[in-house]
């Protein structure tokens, strides 16, 4: 295609890529190349049909030109010359050859290798910190290879990934239902009860899509969330609600099921023979047990006795009490107790005991919303629940049930998550809504195996439940001595031993240890040589300050580097890679993945290289290979490749790619061959497409069964319970965790062992921000307010907020890089939209411009997006406030699952101007 | 006859901006200037409150204060209902702007920049000199319906004959296309919804209708 | 349900413009005004300045608008529209303004009356111009035509009185005429406030009645209104009153055009259905 302007022609080109920067992703589209400039995104309209948004991207795709032509771009490899490290430390960078600056990590790296990857104290001497949930793999190249012939690397440094992500929910969402994220069955549900779940916004094009959809079809969407973000704008009703109060109104809602609505309305059924619910509770809280098997004991309605749970012909009774002959209970640490005539009720009868009390005038105290809200949130949700009814879908019947409970980021990370996860959950499962059309759903796992596919993981395993892999908690197999700083194996069962794993632990505790370790802890030393990328802890984290302190100490800073910033302000070395348009990785795409991307297809797409790197930046891919050339590892790395480090194994049944490891490969090379045996996996040989194809094509896709969006069919045929709503294993790995952890003399996490529960006792949520100000020296009355954040599209994540497009159209919507309000507060304190206004906290203080609104909690200010840039050109000059400076990064506001969440107590006054930046 | 019209559906728009980040990139508009946007505009008092997310931009009146009040005829009227500015005539008067009720036009007289007073490689790219010092809006990206009409497209229907905002749309809350014809996406959309236009009282009979609820069966 | 319009200021016509509609304004009225003082028996010359002066008048206004506009090497563009652009019809009008004015300073002092005429148009299209900016509702009102016609009378009377000051007392009908054509003014003023506030303008416009600088402009018309009472009856100069006049005629287009000049706004009749259930709140209209 050719373009006349000014009399000369250009040659134009439309090169198929994708955006993957943030979770949502990735989603497709073209980029318009004018003479080897790129000028312009599109969407992709290839992949209409294919891609559930369409083939196009969201806003933040239409930054990447301006990301790409930054003049504030880092060009070339970069040294550090002034060994002091601070804020306020000029870093002195220098420019470098590529040469110099990867001989020096080879150094470093090498220098490690001789004496041990792991130190003193067991961790790894490397540590290694990527950004917003996992996306920086689909930018990193071969880079995965190159860690995995490495070895031991600690990835526990948070920067916002790990705590500040929906965290309880990855857990314990993937623990009962294969959910590292759930979502509503939007395309078919009636009634979504949406808990601060902000799809809207951070949903991607695909949730956007499917909820327009869904509201032009007639779905009904309750948002309750203490301000009026985008999402609560486009439903059907908002309820504003007071910070952290959440799992009091679900916890009434539950109530109301369970003593106010007819027994016939929920899903008895599905509760008997698809949950734990029919199971024996004996007097100690325990399953009682078959002697002989071990197995949890039923009450057989047909004759009338116990029986296990998988008797041939039983029919479970779901509710009442019983006394059970004999029997045995398996507690902590493998001791069994054994009972005769033992007092036995069922987890369904304990379950409706436990959740009479929470009445929703209880909750209406607590949340600030009528007790009739409450119920008739509770009571709509029953009667859309369409119980015994079925659809047809691919020619199998499976139960229909349109309604839906979803949370949102700090409903469902932080103290109270649990009982919000279990809530939402639970009342799925009472309607028979859990993981079925029309119901509540889990996206995809990253703790357990099956990424491509998450019905692969759901095998049998304990007690008549899917098998889950939590970390040992036994004399004989705990960790006692963490293998990594956040101890993610030593202090946090549930999340398990996988890849992902690490990331998901308790991430703030590195940086709170590097001040100081607590009692009875291994003394932890900070990592000889740190790595970044696409990650900016120094401004996405809590409590900024301290944490810029924490990150001045480390020795040794990698970073891979776009343009300067706050975290690669302490960096060594600077490393400039290719940007998104610059570089080539293949990423798979479709099945069902985060955050609503529910895919008749499956496959790959090609992030290509569609312009030539500024400067002498240089793809992911070449850099990795450098160092494993440089530090000896590249048979290693060429190995890793080989097995399917980043894609597809490169030899499978049907066909071999696989490079030879002795030798050095381009980048080309090596994605020619992942595409190969990509596209030869998914299409079971039949189909080898190279690289020049997929460049030319963009994505390659093969049909992914709709039926398998939902886990029910799989439990079903394999006759497995989900793990509710008793939480007996828990309650008995949470003892077993205490004793070891005393054993240790460690009495520092007893609070978060309070969470091992078998069902939820409502506990003081908010209360405990109130605590943490008054532990911190201050009188909570000080701090009158609640402080809050919530995303922007424009900012989501995506390293990007030194793109000026962003702001500029940021600019339309309310409270861009302003301080929300509610507009009768701000009268009250004589504050006017635009006046400078300061919000602090018991850490620190945080300027900004306020927006008086009608759609804020009188209670709760809340400040968009994550900013408070001080290094990262352009965004510096905003001035725009950020909650990460005021919030607390603290044990106490750490929950069992190691997160916590971004609220903090506040007060607000007028000021006259910015003032000094993000300083306490 | 054709007359191309904009159709919003208020129901679908989340107020992402991708449609004024796109038109901004497709048209190069310098900073501050966007022909396509979204508002976000807040109704009622806490706690009974919403909010609306509302695409605007120019309306392609049929009957057009901008038009009428320009002195030089540098804005027309096609027959298709779209309305133009030729730069070459137009004398940056900015009579036109304030004339229009939808606030759509913007006159940039000096050059400026993302990234300050230098152009980035793309700016520089896509940088028009005849834009500086006249007043600019919407085109309803006349030359992608002329070009591609021109193949045999259907604007509203074809990609790339459509306006790059309806394309990019995440929501599918844009739609375009020729209200004269009963067939078209639009007509059915009209059909088939309620609707309202912005500022009837002014008598200009927008081209840009707001679907906001469904027709009673 | 009430919705939260966000108008904004216009920011496309600054003082320069604001300087088109005074300097215009007030050298056609004072051409009108010349007119007058002719046909009442004025001497010669004050007619000749007077006319000299309007001219400049209108031409100063016009040179602030050419360096507002942005392409002003093709400034002759504005004359491509007399169809329905008022802008166009007071460009055109200008050049046989300025010949009939030279003419009568040249050739026969009768042919002020054809310049006042012409001037009279001209003031006429700039009332017309900000009518058709529909825009702004403080302007497009109907009431806008009356107060931009009579304060451009009343300047140009009122610059006349100056003029006698230097050259030849004004004779009694013309302060007559002043002390007329300002409470006139006044009314129109008056008219054009309760027609905005009718019209529902938005609030920053309504807002400018509350300003401190308009309430002292609004004292200082009253006070000129006296002082060309007090001048009627011999007691001041009648200069006095009628400086006063101009800049407040001055002060008033200033307001108009930078201050009270705030856009339409966004509104809309309904709330969409965001689903199920959900309440659409109908606008008031």
């Amino acid at each position: 295609m050719r373009s006349e302007k000014g009399g000369a022609a250009a040659v134009q080109q439309s090169v198929p890529t994708l955006c993957y920067n943030c979770v949502a992703g990735p989603d497709f589209m073209r980029v318009i190349v004018e003479d080897g400039v790129a000028t312009r995104i599109e969407p992709n309209h290839d992949a209409v049909g294919i891609h559930p948004g369409g083939g196009r991207p969201c806003v933040r795709a239409y930054g990447l030109v301006q990301k790409t032509y930054n003049p504030h771009r880092v060009r070339q490899p970069m040294k550090r010359t002034n060994p002091k490290k601070g804020r306020d430390e000029d870093p002195g960078f220098v420019p470098i050859s590529w040469d110099e600056a990867l001989d020096a990590i080879a150094a470093r790296l090498k220098d490690i290798q001789s004496r041990g990857l792991l130190d003193e104290a067991g961790l790894p001497r490397v540590a290694a910190s990527f950004g917003h949930g996992g996306t920086p793999r689909s930018y990193m190249g071969s880079f995965p290879a190159f860690m995995s012939a490495w070895g031991p690397i600690d990835f526990s440094f948070g920067s916002g990934q790990g705590v500040k992500c929906t965290h309880s929910e990855h857990l314990y969402g993937e623990y009962w239902h294969r959910a590292f994220t759930v979502s509503a069955d939007t395309v078919l549900t009636n009634l979504v009860v949406s808990f601060g779940s902000n799809n809207e916004v951070t949903g991607g094009v695909c949730a956007v899509r499917r909820h327009a959809d869904a509201r032009i079809r007639g779905v009904k969407r309750i948002q309750i969330e203490p301000h009026l973000s985008a999402t609560a704008a486009c439903s059907a009703e908002w309820v504003p609600i007071k910070p952290k109060t959440d799992a009091a109104f679900m916890l009434a809602m539950i109530h109301v099921l369970l003593h106010e609505t007819p027994r016939a309305s929920l899903d008895l059924p599905f509760l008997r023979d698809r949950t734990s619910s029919p199971y024996l509770v004996g007097p100690n809280g325990y399953y009682l047990r078959e002697p002989a098997s071990g197995k949890p004991l039923v009450w057989d309605e047909r004759t009338n006795r116990p029986v296990p749970y998988d008797a041939p012909d039983a029919v479970p009774t779901l509710e009442g009490e019983f006394t059970v002959p004999l029997a045995v209970s398996r507690l902590a640490d493998q001791e069994v107790v054994r009972h005769e005539n033992a007092a036995a009720r069922t987890a369904f009868t304990a379950t409706v005991e436990t959740m009479r009390r929470y009445s929703p005038e209880w909750a209406s105290e607590i949340c600030g919303v009528a007790a009739a809200k409450i119920r008739h949130v509770a009571n709509e949700y029953v009667s859309n629940a369409h119980v015994g009814e079925t659809i047809e879908i691919e020619g199998r019947t499976l139960p229909f049930r349109p309604v839906a409970v979803t949370l949102g980021k700090t409903v469902n990370n932080g103290w109270g998550a649990f009982e919000c996860c279990w809530s939402r959950t639970v009342l799925a499962t009472l309607v028979g809504a859990l993981e079925v059309p029309g119901g509540t759903l889990g996206t995809t796992v990253r703790l357990n195996k099956g990424h491509d596919n998450r019905l692969v993981s759901v095998v049998p395993g304990e007690d008549g439940f899917m098998v889950s892999s939590l970390n040992p908690t036994g004399p004989a197999d705990w960790k006692a001595k963490p293998t990594g700083r956040n101890a993610h194996r030593t202090l946090v069962p549930i999340v398990g031993n996988s890849a992902w794993s690490q990331a998901l632990g308790p991430a703030h505790l590195p940086w709170l240890f590097m001040d100081k370790s607590p009692e009875e802890w291994p003394q932890q030393r900070a990592p000889e040589l740190w790595i970044t990328f696409r990650t900016n802890p120094a401004v996405a984290f809590w409590d900024t300050a301290k944490l810029t302190r924490a990150i001045a100490k480390m020795p040794f800073v990698v970073a891979i580097a776009y343009t300067f910033d706050e975290t690669n302000h302490m960096a060594d070395i600077l490393l400039p890679e290719a940007a998104d348009l610059e570089s080539t990785q293949l990423v798979p795409i479709g099945g069902t993945k985060f955050i609503e991307q529910f895919w008749e297809y499956q496959g790959v797409a090609l992030r290509q290289k569609v312009v030539e790197p500024e400067g002498d930046a240089r793809d992911f891919t070449w850099i990795a290979t450098e160092l494993a050339r440089r530090t000896g590892l590249i048979e290693k790395y060429n190995a890793a490749i080989n097995r399917g480090a980043i894609g597809s194994p490169l030899k499978g049944e049907s066909y071999d790619f696989s490079l030879p490891t002795d030798q050095v490969h381009d980048p080309d090379a090596i994605w020619d061959a992942v595409c190969k045996a990509s596209t030869a996996t998914l299409s079971h040989g039949k189909e080898v497409r190279d690289l020049a194809w997929m460049k030319e094509h963009g994505f390659f896709v093969v049909p992914f069964k709709r039926t398998d969006w939902y886990l029910y069919p799989s439990l079903a045929d394999q006759n497995l319970r989900f793990e509710l709503p008793y939480q007996e294993r828990l309650m008995r790995v949470g003892e077993e965790l205490r004793r070891r952890l005393h054993e240790q003399g460690i009495h520092w996490w007893d609070e978060q062992l309070s969470e091992y529960q078998a069902l939820p006792e409502y506990h003081d949520v908010p209360g405990r921000w109130v605590k943490a100000v008054e532990h911190h020296g201050g009188r909570p009355e000080d701090f009158p307010l609640w402080g809050i954040t919530t995303k922007t599209m424009f900012y989501s994540a995506g390293n990007n907020s030194g793109v000026p497009l962003m702001h500029e159209v940021g600019q339309n919507v309310r409270g861009h890089g302003s301080i929300i309000l509610n507009a009768a507060t701000a009268a009250k304190l004589g504050i006017a939209r635009g006046d400078w206004i300061e919000v602090r906290s018991i850490v620190a203080a945080t300027r900004g411009r306020a927006e008086p609104v009608q759609g804020c909690h009188p209670d709760t200010i809340v400040i968009p997006g994550q900013h408070e840039h001080w290094k990262t050109p352009f965004a510096k000059e905003l001035k725009f406030p950020s909650l990460n400076t005021v919030t607390q990064m603290s044990m106490e506001l750490t929950d069992a699952t190691g997160s916590g969440a971004d609220v903090v107590r506040v007060s607000v006054r007028k000021v006259d101007g910015p003032g000094k930046a993000g300083r306490p | 006859m054709t007359r191309y019209v904009m159709v919003a559906d208020l129901r679908r728009c989340v107020g992402c901006q991708a449609c004024t980040a796109a038109c901004k990139e497709a048209n190069a508009t310098p900073p501050g200037v966007q022909w396509r946007r979204v508002l976000d505009i807040e109704v009622g008092e806490y706690p009974d409150v919403k909010r609306v997310y509302v695409p605007t931009g120019c309306q392609h009146c049929a009957d057009p204060p901008c038009m009428h009040v320009c002195p030089t005829t540098a804005t027309r009227q096609r027959a298709d209902g779209i309305v133009t500015i030729d730069y070459d005539l137009c004398i940056g008067c900015a009579y036109c702007a304030v004339a229009c009720p939808y606030e759509a036009r913007f006159k940039v007289d000096h050059p400026k920049f993302a990234f300050g007073e230098e152009a980035s490689v793309s700016e520089q790219a896509r940088f028009d000199e005849k834009k500086i010092g006249v007043a600019t809006k919407c085109t309803f990206c006349v030359d992608r319906i002329d070009s591609g009409c021109a193949k045999g497209l259907v604007p509203g229907r074809d990609p790339d004959a459509t306006p790059v905002c309806v394309n990019t749309c995440i929501s599918g809350a844009l739609a375009f296309g020729d209200i004269e014809d009963p067939d078209s996406n639009v007509s059915h959309l009209l059909a088939e919804n309620k609707w309202f236009r912005m500022h009837e009282e002014a008598g200009t009979a927008p081209g840009f209708y707001y679907l906001w609820d469904k027709e009673a069966p | 349900m009430k919705q939260v319009v966000q108008a904004k200021l216009q920011r496309y016509w600054d003082l320069r413009a604001a300087g088109n509609f005074s300097f215009g304004g007030t050298g056609s009225g004072l051409i009108i005004a010349a007119a007058l003082a002719f046909a009442v028996g004025a001497p010669a010359l004050a007619v000749v300045v007077a006319i000299v002066l309007g001219l400049g008048l209108i031409g100063l206004g016009l040179f602030c608008v050419w360096l507002e506009i942005g392409r002003p090497w093709r400034a002759i563009n504005v004359f491509f529209h007399p169809h329905t652009s008022w802008m166009t019809r007071e460009a055109l009008l200008v050049p046989p303004l300025m010949a009939a004015g030279a003419a009568a300073v040249l050739f026969d002092i009768r042919f002020v009356f054809l310049a006042a005429l012409f001037a009279a148009g001209f003031l006429y299209c700039q009332a017309r111009m900000l009518h058709a900016s529909r825009g702004i509702p403080a302007w497009c009102q109907k009431e806008t035509v009356p107060l931009i016609l009579s304060t451009g009378v009343a300047e140009g009377i009122g610059l006349y009185l100056v003029i006698g000051l230097v050259i030849a007392a004004a004779p009694p009908a013309m302060i007559a005429a002043a002390l007329l054509a300002a409470v006139l003014r006044e009314a129109a003023r008056e008219a054009y406030r309760r027609g905005v506030i009718a019209a529902k303008a938005p609030e920053g416009t309504l807002a400018w009645f509350s300003l401190r600088e308009e309430k002292l402009l609004t004292a200082a018309r009253y006070l000129a209104i006296a002082l060309l009472a007090l001048a009627f009856a011999g007691l001041v100069p009648a200069a006095l009153g009628g400086l006063l006049v101009v800049a407040t005629g001055w002060g008033l287009k200033v307001m108009l055009i930078t201050r009270a000049a705030f856009m339409r706004g966004h509104t809309i009749q309904y709330t969409p259905a965001r689903g199920r259930d959900s309440s659409h709140a109908v606008m008031p209209s």
